[in-house]
C-alpha cells in the first residue's frame, strides 16, 4: 500500500484525535474535583455546537459567537452539576452516573426537536483548502483544531497554576476535606470545574463541527471515543490524553480505511476494554493505594 | 406461628394467584393484541430480573444488558436458521452464550467500580452493535434477520402456546432467582456492593461472586433474547442500542430495585410505554397523576423536613415539564427520549426505592406482615468450639517490610504471636500498626520479609486467601455491609455451614442450612450483646454497636487468630467496658487475639504481651506494665524531654 496514503490517514485521524482528547479533558476537569464525570458530555458538545450555529445564523460574527457559545457551555455545565451531580455526591452514591446519562438523553431529545435530526454544515471563516506539507494534505481547518485544543487546555492549566481560584481548584483535587478545612468551598470548586468542563465542550463543538457537520448523532460518536481516550490515558494525566488521543484518532482512521467504515469505532472500544482489564488507572495514571 | 403462616400465604399466595390469572388470560380473551402484550411482558420480565442482579444487588450501572438481549436473540435465531435446531436447544444456546460472554466481560470488569464498570459495559454494548451490523455474512447486517419459530418437541406453537411457554419460563426464573437471591449468594452480592474489601476479608471472595452475578444476569438477558427472537420473528441490529438500554434501566428503577415484583412492574411499564406515548389523552392523564404525586410527596417531605428542597422540588419540576409538554407538543412520539429522561429523572431523585419499594413498605404496614421469625440461637460451643491453645508460636513475622514509595511504613518488624495470647500492638499515630495489620491480613503485599502461620508461609497480598487460613480481622474504619441487617452481616461471613450446590439452592432446597446459619449467627450476635438488634440494618445501628457487629462478623469465620484494629476507637466509656468483656469472652474460647489499641488501660488490662512500634520498627516488647516504663516507649509517645523528666 502506498505510504503517502497511510501518512494521510494517520495525520487526518490524529487531528480528529485531538478533539477526542479535548472532550476527554472535560472529563478530567470534573473528575479531579469530584471523582465524577458527565456521561452526557457528548450531548453537551452537540447542544453547544447547535447553539453556536444558531448564533451564527442570527448574523453574529464568528468572534462574537465564540464567547457567546462559551457562556452557554458554562451555564449548561452548571445545570449538569446542579441537577445531576450534586445530590448524588452529597449522598456519596454513584447515582450521578445514571443522572448524567438521563440529562444527556434530555439534551439529545431537545436538540432533535429544536434543531432537527439532520446533519447541518457549520460555517467558519477558516479555509478548508488543503496545503501540501511533506506530501500530506493538511487544511487550515485542521490546524485550527490543533491550535484551539492546545490553546484552551493551556489556558486552563495556566489558570489552575497561576490564579488563586485555580489553586483552590488544585487543592480540592488533591484533598477535598483538607481544602474545606482551609476555608475553600468544595461545592463551589466542583461547580467551577463543571462550568469549565462545559466551556471545553463548547470549544470542542466549535472546532469539530466545521469538519464533521452538526447533528444529534455527533454526540454518541464523540463520547465513546472520548471515554476511550480518558480511560486508556488515565483520568488524571493531561499529557496522556493528548498522546492517546493522537494515537486513537490515527488508529480509527486506519481501521475505517482498511477494514471498513462500519468498524471505525472498534479500535477505541477494544482499547478501552483492554485498558480497563489490564490497567484500570490508565497508561499514564497513578496507581491508587486502597486505604481502610 | 400464626404470623408466619399469614406471611407465607400472603407472599406466596399473591405470586401463585398472579401466575394463575396470567395463565388463564388466553382462555378468556382471544384478542391477539392483548396476548402479544402479555407475551412481551413475560419476556421483559425475565430480562429485567436479570438486569436487577447487577443494578440492584451489585449496585452497578450496567449499560450492556440490551446488548445481551441482542446476542441471545441473534444466537437463538441463527442456530435455528443455520443449524436447524429446535426451540429448546436454541433458547439454551442463547442462554449459554450470554452466560459465557457475561463471565468473560466480568473478568476485566470485576476490578472496576462505578463509572469504570459503566464504561466497560457501554463499550461492550457499542462493540456488539458494531459486530452485528457489520458481520453481514452471518447476521444480514442492517437488512435484518428473518427467524422462523421452530416447533417445541414436534409441536408448532401458536400465539397462546408461545405465551404459555414465556410465562412458564418467567415463573421458573422467578422461583430460581427468589431462592438464589434469598440465599448466601444474594447476601454475598449485596455485601460486595457495600464493601468489597470486607467481603474479601470475610473469605467470601469478591472475584467469583461478581463474575457469577454478572454472568447470571447476562444469561437471563440471553434467554429473554431467544424468546424475543421467536416472538417477533424478525431481528434488526438497531433494536438493541442505547435507547433500549435506557428504557430497561427505567423499568428496573421505576419498578423498584432488588425486587422481583419490581422487575415485573417495570416490565409492564415498558410494554405499555409505546401505547402510552401514542395516546395523547392517556399520556396527559399519567403526567398529571405524576405531577400530583410529586407535589404531594414534596409537600409532605418539606413539611416533615425529611427531604431536602432539591429532592422535593426537582421531581415536581420534571413532572411539571412532562405535563406542560404533553399539552403543548405537537407529536409526543417525537419527544419520546425526553419523556423517558424526565420520568427517569423524577423517579431516581424522588422515588429512589421505586414503585415496589414504596408499595412493599406500605403493604407490609397495611397487612401487618410479620418479618420472618428468627430461630432459637444455637449453642455457643457448636458455633465456636473452644480451642486448646498452649502458648506455642502461632503467627511469626520476620523482618516484615512495607514501603510506599519513600515512606517506610513498616520497616523490618519481627514479632511472634503465641497461641492463646492476647497480643497488644501499640505505638503512636503513624508508627505502622495499621499497615502491619493490612500486610498480615493480605490487603497489601509486603515489600520484604516473611510471615508464617503455624510454621507455614502465609499467602501474601490477598485478603481472601489469608481469610481462608483462619485469620479474621476487624477494620479501624468500619467496613460493614451497611444495607444488610446485623444478622445478615454475620451470615455473610459464616464459615463451614453452606454446602448446598447452586442448582439445589435455586430449587429452594437450602432452607435447612439457612436455618442453621441463622441460629449460629444469632448466637454470635448474642455473644457481643446484639441479639435483640439482629434485624436492624447495619448502617442504622449505633456506632458502638457497629464496632461490636464487626467483631461478631469476624468471629463467624471461626478464626484461629483474630485481629482487632482499634476496636475501642471512638467508643464511649460504657461501651469500652463492654468491649473488654467481649474480648475476654472470645479469648476464653481459645481464640488468639492481636489487639491494636490506643487506650492504654484496655491494653494493660487484657494483653499478655505488648509489642511497641515506632517509625515502622519494633522499639519494645514485653508485658504491658514493663513496656509502659521503657524510656524508649515514653520517648516515642511524649518526646525526649519527657523521658528526662521521668527519669
Amino acid at each position: 500500500m502506498d505510504f503517502s496514503v497511510i501518512a494521510q490517514m494517520v495525520v487526518s485521524g490524529a487531528f480528529m484525535g485531538l478533539i477526542y482528547a479535548l472532550v476527554a479533558y472535560g472529563f478530567q476537569l470534573t473528575y479531579a474535583t469530584s471523582k465524577s464525570i458527565n456521561f452526557g458530555q457528548g450531548e453537551l458538545v452537540m447542544v453547544s455546537a447547535f447553539f453556536c450555529l444558531t448564533l451564527t445564523n442570527l448574523g453574529l460574527p464568528y468572534w462574537l459567537m465564540v464567547p457567546g457559545g462559551l457562556l452557554f457551555g458554562a451555564v449548561m455545565g452548571l445545570v449538569v452539576e446542579r441537577t445531576a451531580v450534586r445530590l448524588a455526591l452529597e449522598q456519596q452514591s454513584e447515582g450521578w452516573i445514571l443522572l448524567t446519562i438521563i440529562l444527556g438523553l434530555l439534551f439529545f431529545s431537545s436538540a432533535e426537536n429544536i434543531w432537527g435530526r439532520d446533519d447541518r454544515p457549520f460555517p467558519t471563516p477558516i479555509s478548508a483548502d488543503p496545503m501540501q506539507i511533506f506530501g500530506v494534505d493538511i487544511t487550515p481547518l485542521e490546524i485550527s483544531v490543533a491550535v484551539g485544543v492546545f490553546a484552551i487546555m493551556g489556558l486552563i492549566e495556566l489558570f489552575k497554576r497561576k490564579t488563586l481560584l485555580g489553586k483552590a481548584f488544585e487543592a480540592v483535587s488533591a484533598d477535598r476535606d483538607a481544602a474545606e478545612l482551609m476555608g475553600i468551598s468544595a461545592t463551589g470548586t466542583v461547580m467551577l470545574s463543571y462550568a469549565l468542563s462545559g466551556m471545553v465542550a463548547t470549544v470542542a463543538g466549535i472546532l469539530v463541527s466545521p469538519i464533521t457537520t452538526v447533528g444529534p448523532t455527533m454526540a454518541s460518536a464523540l463520547i465513546l471515543k472520548a471515554f476511550s481516550v480518558a480511560v486508556v490515558a488515565g483520568l488524571d494525566s493531561g499529557f496522556g490524553i493528548v498522546v492517546v488521543g493522537l494515537v486513537l484518532g490515527a488508529l480509527e482512521s486506519l481501521a475505517s480505511f482498511y477494514i471498513g467504515s462500519g468498524w471505525r469505532e472498534a479500535p477505541g472500544l477494544v482499547l478501552l476494554i483492554l485498558a480497563l482489564a489490564l490497567r484500570p488507572t490508565g497508561i499514564f495514571g497513578k496507581a491508587v493505594i486502597r486505604k481502610v | 406461628m400464626k404470623g408466619q403462616w399469614k406471611r407465607f400465604l400472603l407472599l406466596r399466595g399473591v405470586e401463585l394467584a398472579a401466575l394463575v390469572l396470567l395463565a388463564a388470560v388466553p382462555l378468556a380473551i382471544t384478542n391477539p393484541f392483548a396476548l402479544a402484550l402479555l407475551t412481551l411482558l413475560a419476556i421483559y420480565g425475565i430480562l429485567l430480573i436479570g438486569l436487577d442482579v447487577t443494578v440492584g444487588y451489585l449496585g452497578q450501572v450496567n449499560l450492556g444488558h440490551a446488548a445481551f438481549l441482542g446476542i441471545g436473540a441473534y444466537c437463538a435465531g441463527l442456530t435455528v436458521a443455520i443449524l436447524g435446531w429446535g426451540m429448546p436447544a436454541a433458547l439454551a444456546a442463547g442462554f449459554a452464550i450470554c452466560l459465557a460472554l457475561g463471565a468473560l466481560l466480568a473478568l476485566p470488569a470485576l476490578r472496576l467500580e462505578g463509572p469504570q464498570f459503566a464504561l466497560a459495559t457501554l463499550s461492550f454494548s457499542a462493540l456488539t452493535t458494531t459486530v452485528i451490523n457489520e458481520w453481514e455474512s452471518l447476521t444480514q447486517g442492517a437488512q435484518g434477520l428473518q427467524v422462523a419459530r421452530p416447533p417445541v418437541l414436534g409441536v408448532a406453537l401458536a400465539a397462546p402456546g408461545f405465551y404459555w411457554l414465556c410465562l412458564g419460563l418467567l415463573a421458573l426464573v422467578w422461583m430460581a432467582m427468589r431462592n438464589l437471591l434469598g440465599s448466601r449468594w444474594g447476601r454475598a452480592f449485596e455485601a460486595l456492593r457495600d464493601s468489597p474489601i470486607a467481603t474479601d476479608a470475610m473469605g467470601v471472595g469478591t472475584y467469583r461472586h461478581k463474575v457469577i452475578a454478572f454472568a447470571l444476569g447476562s444469561s437471563l438477558g440471553g434467554l429473554a433474547g431467544g424468546l424475543y427472537a421467536f416472538n417477533f420473528q424478525y431481528l434488526q441490529p438497531q433494536s438493541f442500542t442505547y435507547e433500549l438500554m435506557v428504557i430497561l434501566l427505567l423499568g428496573v428503577v421505576l419498578g423498584g430495585r432488588k425486587s422481583l415484583w419490581g422487575a415485573f412492574v417495570g416490565a409492564a411499564l415498558i410494554v405499555l410505554l409505546p401505547n402510552l406515548l401514542s395516546n395523547r389523552l392517556l399520556f396527559q392523564i399519567f403526567s398529571a397523576i405524576g405531577l400530583g404525586l410529586a407535589v404531594f410527596a414534596a409537600g409532605r417531605g418539606l413539611a416533615k423536613k425529611t427531604t431536602k428542597p432539591f429532592q422535593a422540588l426537582a421531581p415536581v419540576v420534571a413532572t411539571g415539564l412532562l405535563l406542560v409538554g404533553s399539552l403543548l407538543v405537537a407529536n409526543t412520539e417525537d419527544w419520546r427520549k425526553a419523556i423517558f429522561a424526565l420520568t427517569l429523572f423524577s423517579v431516581v431523585v424522588g422515588l429512589p426505592e421505586g414503585l415496589m419499594g414504596f408499595a412493599a413498605a406500605a403493604l407490609t404496614k397495611v397487612f401487618r406482615i410479620a418479618s420472618a421469625p428468627l430461630p432459637d440461637a444455637a449453642q455457643l460451643e457448636s458455633v465456636l468450639p473452644a480451642r486448646a491453645a498452649g502458648g506455642e508460636p502461632l503467627l511469626e513475622l520476620h523482618q516484615l517490610m512495607r514501603h510506599f514509595g519513600g515512606v517506610h511504613a513498616v520497616d523490618g518488624v519481627s514479632m511472634t504471636v503465641s497461641a492463646g495470647h492476647i497480643h497488644g500492638l501499640i505505638g503512636p499515630n503513624g508508627s505502622g500498626k495499621s499497615t502491619a495489620v493490612n500486610v498480615i491480613s493480605g490487603l497489601y503485599a509486603p515489600s520484604g520479609g516473611e510471615m508464617r502461620l503455624r510454621g507455614k508461609p502465609l499467602p501474601v497480598g490477598s485478603l481472601f486467601k489469608v481469610a481462608g487460613c483462619g485469620i479474621a480481622r476487624t477494620f479501624q474504619n468500619l467496613q460493614l455491609f451497611g444495607e444488610l441487617s446485623a444478622i445478615d452481616n454475620v451470615m455473610v461471613a459464616l464459615k463451614d455451614v453452606f454446602h448446598t450446590p447452586v442448582p439445589l439452592v435455586m430449587l429452594g432446597l437450602a432452607f435447612n442450612e439457612e436455618r442453621q446459619a441463622r441460629a449460629a449467627a444469632l448466637t454470635l450476635l448474642q455473644l457481643v450483646g446484639l441479639g435483640a438488634r439482629a434485624r436492624v440494618r447495619a448502617k442504622d445501628l449505633t456506632y458502638g454497636a457497629q464496632r461490636f457487629l464487626e467483631i461478631a462478623r469476624a468471629l463467624a469465620r471461626k478464626p484461629e487468630l483474630l485481629i482487632l484494629d482499634e476496636p475501642a476507637a471512638g467508643l464511649a466509656q460504657p461501651d469500652v467496658a463492654e468491649l473488654v468483656k467481649i474480648i475476654r469472652r472470645v479469648h476464653e474460647l481459645g481464640v488468639t487475639i492481636v489487639l491494636i489499641e490506643h487506650h492504654m488501660d484496655v491494653v494493660a488490662e487484657l494483653c499478655d504481651v505488648v509489642t511497641v512500634l515506632d517509625g515502622g520498627k519494633v522499639i519494645a516488647e514485653g508485658p504491658a506494665h514493663v513496656v509502659k516504663r521503657d524510656p524508649k516507649v515514653i520517648e516515642a509517645y511524649l518526646g525526649a524531654v519527657a523521658t528526662e523528666v521521668a527519669q
